[in-house]
């Protein structure tokens, strides 16, 4: 299983660079220490946790699985069909953004399009299976890792077991390349040099590797090239040798409509670039910091204090009010995505008094201690601590797939608790 | 003679109704302006009475209630979620008010009806009316502790059925799910009324942590 970027040195990426970025040029830094001369090297010194014996999938269960799990909510390249457009959420964002979506209240289309602005993206799942690695994939949907570091929204803890996982992994990657392991040799400090000159680091970061970059993405402003660029980190672990190279080769040939440029290489120098890439040293990954937990507030927090700082702001999206959707609540409430309805509705005083409806198939309070926390607190720090790579067995972290809140509005959620929950 | 008048009149008026029957909306209003396109203004009006019923404005919502849809209580809420809706706002703010809802100066005399509660036995229908709906809305969301708590509050308004209502709300007291503050009220008064102090006690200062306004947790007992 991967660890939070510490996972198993193994194979490459590659991702999506701008095609108006590969002029010459010389990015900042990244900071990153420099041993110029690569070898073949562990992605990092960390301690590496044992391998786990790796599961046979069986690809039909896996298509049966993607349709469960609704991958066509927001990936495209599924093999289904695009979903319907009230569950298709990140073409119902685009609509938002663009203007496409109508209704009455324009004032709240305004307050939305800056919600959605930087949830519009998502890789598509187009070609999985020519690029990508069965192992890594299904270690990637058992523990999800922060792959896309300028991608807001993250891969979400899906509610499956590692049978599904490793199902799903061989239906997406079903015809993945035969040859696993490195035939050539290539040189690894021109490839370094390459991806300067070909400015990689315009989209893509390489967290760990002594090579400048740096991805300016302006604040409120989108970019796809940049948040679908993968950390150039994992592409050992992701794909094999010829895979990348292949990719780097004829990106477009392996998933048609990437935005990935065709960087014109010859074979001898993208086998220079997935050198470097496969086989730079790494410092260990940077580990999120989970923020300390604050003391509760002294002064009177409300609710309409709570719903501002936490609940509205993400909560109430999945942990919605049937009653106003059409009967959905969100997967949170009414179902889906793989997951069980709960029917908690986050999104009024009477709905989040009312609890959530546990695997026993009884309600209970969200305010129920776990861990010395109330309950829905605790999912809240479950978020951090799934971002520092410990995710929590019995607790999946909130908001999923999306960045833990700060400690800040934590407290207030808290502290409106400890208070006896004032309507 | 007079039948031939007679014919003469009926023609012309048939010509007449033909002659007006291709004319669009605004001329049917007698020239004033009619718009084409009709808006369902119920959806908007019953989140605003959702919203009123959440501040304490009990009366204020059924009075938007009864406004927009007059005809509400010979509804099925089982066909529509709207009616509902609409029905169990009116049904928590009846409960809320002991039957008798103060909207005459809100709601025009003709769809006033007897939410006004004049006198004993329209309160009684009205919270006949509360409890039913209710309890038609429990069985459609099936397991909700917040309308199992607004039944209980129209329950206990009822002598009846008070110990009904004392069974819901202590089973969901058990799990820490009653949903609103005024649900914490009715425990308490019903704890009171069967002589538990100390328990009447623990659901005041529920009530009084959750409730924004003192009043809510005034009780009878």
């Amino acid at each position: 299983m991967i660890r939070h970027a510490t996972g198993p040195a193994a194979l490459v990426i590659i991702g999506l660079l701008l095609p108006g970025a590969c002029k010459k040029e010389t990015p900042a830094g990244s900071g990153t220490s420099a041993s110029a001369a690569p070898e073949p090297a562990p992605a990092s010194s960390e301690k590496q946790p044992p391998p786990k014996p790796e599961l046979l999938g069986n690809a039909e269960r896996g298509k049966e699985l993607v349709k469960t799990f609704e991958c066509n909510r927001c990936h495209a390249g599924t093999g289904l069909e695009a979903a319907d457009f009230h569950k298709d959420c990140f073409q119902c964002h685009r609509d938002i953004i663009s203007g496409k979506f109508k209704v009455a209240d324009t004032a709240k289309v305004a307050k939305w399009k800056k919600n959605v602005m930087m949830v519009q993206h998502v890789p598509s799942l187009e070609g999985a299976g020519k690029r990508l690695r069965k192992q890594w994939l299904t270690a990637f949907l058992e523990q999800p890792q922060d792959l896309r570091p300028n991608l807001v929204p993250s891969m979400p803890r899906l509610a499956l077991s590692s049978q599904q996982a490793a199902d799903v992994a061989a239906y997406l990657t079903a015809g993945e390349p035969a040859s696993k392991e490195q035939s050539w040799k290539a040189n690894a400090e021109a490839g370094r040099t390459l991806l300067e000159t070909r400015a990689c680091g315009t989209c893509h970061l390489f967290t760990g590797a002594d090579l400048p970059a740096k991805p300016a993405l302006k604040q409120g402003e989108s970019n796809a090239a940049i948040e679908l660029a993968p950390d150039l980190r994992f592409t050992r672990e992701r794909l094999s040798p010829d895979t990348l190279v292949a990719w780097l080769e004829e990106p477009e040939k392996m998933k048609p409509g990437t935005l990935m440029p065709n960087l014109g290489l010859t074979k001898a120098q993208a086998r220079d670039v997935a050198e470097y890439i496969l086989h730079a040293p790494l410092k260990p990954a940077a580990v999120h910091p989970v923020p300390k937990r604050l003391a509760k507030l002294d002064r009177k927090v409300s609710f309409a204090e709570v719903q501002e700082k936490v609940l509205n702001r993400t909560c109430a999206h999945c942990h919605g009010n049937p009653d106003i959707a059409k009967g959905d609540g969100g997967p949170g409430n009414t179902g889906g995505f793989g997951y069980k309805p709960r029917h908690l509705d986050l999104s009024k005083y009477s709905g989040i008094a009312s609890g959530y409806v546990a695997d026993d198939g009884e309600r209970h309070s969200v305010f129920s201690p776990k861990d010395g926390a109330p309950r829905i607190v605790a999912a809240l720090w479950a978020r951090h601590d799934e971002q520092a790579g410990k995710p929590r067995p019995d607790l999946r972290g909130m908001p999923l797939g999306m960045p833990a809140l700060p400690a800040e509005d934590i407290q207030v959620l808290e502290s409106w608790i400890a208070q006896g929950r004032p309507r | 003679m007079k039948s031939k008048m007679m014919k003469s009149v009926f023609a012309g008026l048939g010509a007449l109704m033909v002659a007006t029957s291709g004319v669009g909306e605004a001329a049917a209003c007698g020239g004033s302006y009619f718009p084409e396109i009709e808006v369902d203004f119920r959806p908007m009006g019953i989140a605003m009475a959702e919203k009123q019923l959440e501040q304490g404005k009990t009366a204020q919502a059924a009075a938007t209630i009864v406004r927009i849809m007059p005809h509400v209580a010979s509804l099925n809420a089982k066909k529509s979620k709207l009616t509902e809706r609409a029905q169990r706002v009116l049904a928590v703010a009846i409960a809320r008010n002991n039957g008798k809802l103060d909207i005459a100066s809100e709601v025009p005399s003709y769809a006033q009806s007897h939410w006004v509660g004049k006198d004993a036995k329209e309160r009684a229908a009205n919270l006949t009316f509360a409890v039913n709906t209710l309890r038609t809305v429990n069985t459609i969301k099936k397991d909700d502790p917040a309308v199992q708590t607004e039944l209980a509050e129209a329950l206990s308004r009822v002598d009846s059925s008070r110990s009904e209502a004392r069974d819901i709300l202590e089973k969901l007291a058990k799990k820490d799910l009653i949903a609103t503050p005024e649900g914490y009220a009715v425990l308490a008064e019903l704890r009171a009324k069967a002589g538990d102090s100390k328990g009447k006690k623990l659901a005041l200062k529920r009530c009084e942590a959750m409730a924004s306004s003192a009043s809510v947790c005034r009780t009878t007992a």
